[in-house]
């Protein structure tokens, strides 16, 4: 499946650089992730993945992974209703207690939970459409 | 399937030259225990140490708990497809070292690990400070990567539990518990006018650290099915969900899922308990679709007139949790949702990531968010310098005398979505 991944996790960014669309910053928060995938879902992107993927708390982890249809129809309710949900949840979280100044070994963990939450949907969406 | 379940009530734990059970007390040769968790190559070292209720001891981070059970009588044997043949289990007579657990712990990442405290205020948030506990403290290779860590610690558990179920095999057991449930045809002829109730069994399944095996099969690959709820007393479902101390479910809650418990309390009184469907809560929203049309098709497939539906996990799966509320309601089926609720400190937030009208019945394990004080413990097993990086804490949430200011989420079992614990809400 043609997809576009939004991504501040460079871990995520290395892996899939070459093979596949994706838009990435370091500068992203979790929160701009999900933004960026807002915005996108209003000019008819679908949305592909759950953007609260993880058990990991928005307050926790720094890195957010999600994917996008590349494709663009008409605005799909039901992806507009889910990252809406999943950003006030976010926010509830990250303006009830920061996100910690982590270790960058503590990083590089989130960095890899992120990666494997994300991996597990392109390999569920990627079995006929390499 | 009939399943005989023999409770040998265990009320005490020691070390002893062979691993035995005499009079209700667990005997553990350690030097055993190590020599079968050593011959996997990942690990370099594992401590084993003993944690019994009313202890000055803290558990942290932990992994998974597992009771030891074995199969007596009947096909197959316990965690089938991992440590016995992958045949189907669930019927004749398992043993069960009740009041017993084997806990894993390890610092596969620097955050995210569970707490058990033995006693104090914390004691009372987790049903391990009731087990007397075998802990295996598991130390990585050097260089070990986190995916074959979190496998070989989960192993490990597994087969330290399996190793001391066989101990239960001869003894005799206090109690006998009998579970039946019958081919669909034969329990609606047995019970025509009782209500069919099924239990829709949602498990994390997300990725690495966030993954449950069903007869040894990674759980994101399977389209919804139905077992035998006998079959999941045997331990044909185990975690590997690492994530999330608070609501995640070990491999103890499988073993022991209240709600399959107290549905058989009422099989053949007020409902006919007719078994379970299991269902996953993958990343990517057209597997979300998928199985929750499923879980929907096959509660009416049953002819169900009810169904409890519970959640494993945080954010991602309350949209598993409400997509199989509104599609078993919108088949005529009546659901209770079972959840817990992330709603700040104070209670006072929106409790889940999506809701529906649908969802008109619901029962919580209690809010995560609520802050605790737990007070410093004499004994540590595990690594207490990995508690403030630990979901819920904070910097600092470790003081310098050992005391932590955290959230209740980072108490294993905490807020448990199976019910598996005190804490709930009612209406008044």
């Amino acid at each position: 499946m043609k997809k576009i991944i939004i991504t501040n996790n460079p871990r995520v960014y290395e892996n899939y650089l070459s093979k596949m669309d994706i838009m990435y910053s370091d500068a992203y928060s979790y929160l701009d992730v999900l933004s960026e995938a807002r915005d996108k879902i209003h000019e008819g992107h679908n949305l592909l993945t759950h953007p609260l993927s993880g058990s990991v708390k928005p307050n926790e982890t720094p890195y957010k992974s999600l994917a996008i249809s590349i494709e663009r129809g008409s605005l799909d309710m039901d992806s507009l209703m889910i990252i809406e949900e999943s950003i006030a949840t976010a926010r509830k979280f990250i303006t009830g207690k920061k996100t910690p100044l982590w270790t960058e070994q503590i990083l590089k963990d989130f960095q890899m939970i992120d990666f494997y939450l994300i991996k597990s949907a392109i390999e569920s969406m990627d079995q006929f459409h390499v | 399937m009939r399943l005989e379940l023999g409770r040998i009530k265990i009320t005490d734990v020691q070390f002893g030259d062979t691993t035995k059970v005499v009079n209700g007390t667990l005997y553990v040769n350690e030097q055993e225990i190590v020599n079968l968790i050593m011959e996997d190559e990942h690990i370099k070292s594992v401590k084993v140490e003993l944690a019994k209720p009313g202890e000055e001891t803290r558990i942290t981070p932990v992994k998974d708990v597992i009771e030891p059970r074995a199969k007596v009588e009947g096909q197959g044997g316990i965690f089938p497809g991992v440590m016995n043949k992958v045949t189907t289990v669930g019927t004749g007579r398992t043993h069960v070292l009740s009041g017993a657990a084997v806990v894993t712990c390890g610092k596969i990442v620097g955050f995210q690990e569970g707490i058990i405290d033995m006693s104090g205020p914390g004691a009372e948030y987790t049903p391990f400070s009731k087990t007397c506990n075998v802990c295996l403290v598991i130390e990585p290779v050097e260089g070990l990567k986190q995916p074959e860590y979190e496998a070989a610690a989960r192993m490990a558990g597994l087969k330290a539990a399996n190793f001391i179920g066989k101990a239960g095999m001869s003894v005799q057991p206090d109690e006998v518990e009998v579970y039946e449930t019958k081919p669909l045809l034969e329990s609606i002829q047995e019970y025509p006018n009782l209500p069919k109730v099924g239990y829709v069994y949602m498990l994390q399944t997300q990725g690495l650290l966030h993954d449950t095996y069903v007869y040894g099969v990674d759980a994101k690959k399977i389209v919804p099915t139905i077992l035998y709820p006998t079959e999941i007393m045997d331990g044909a479902i185990l975690s590997g969900n690492c994530v999330s101390a608070c609501d995640k479910n070990t491999t103890y809650h499988h073993q022991n899922n209240p709600i399959i418990h107290d549905l058989y309390a009422r099989h053949g009184k007020d409902i006919n308990f007719v078994g379970v469907i299991i269902t996953n809560e993958n990343v990517y929203l057209a597997d979300k679709e998928r199985s929750s049309d499923w879980t929907a098709k096959l509660c009416r497939f049953l002819g169900l007139d009810g169904a409890i539906v519970s959640q494993e996990g945080f954010g991602n799966p309350d949209t598993d949790l409400i997509m199989n509320c509104k599609k078993i309601e919108n088949q005529g089926v009546k659901t209770v949702i079972v959840t817990d609720e992330y709603a700040g400190r104070d209670g006072a937030s929106q409790s889940l990531a999506d809701a529906d009208p649908k969802a008109d019945a619901v029962v919580t394990g209690g809010n995560a968010n609520e802050v605790i004080v737990l007070p410093p413990m004499k004994k540590i097993i595990g690594m207490l310098d990995y508690t403030d990086k630990i979901a819920g804490g904070f910097d600092g949430s470790l003081r310098p005398d050992g005391s932590i200011e955290a959230e209740i989420q980072v108490i294993t079992g905490a807020t448990n979505e199976l019910g598996f614990n005190k804490m709930s809400a009612t209406s008044f």
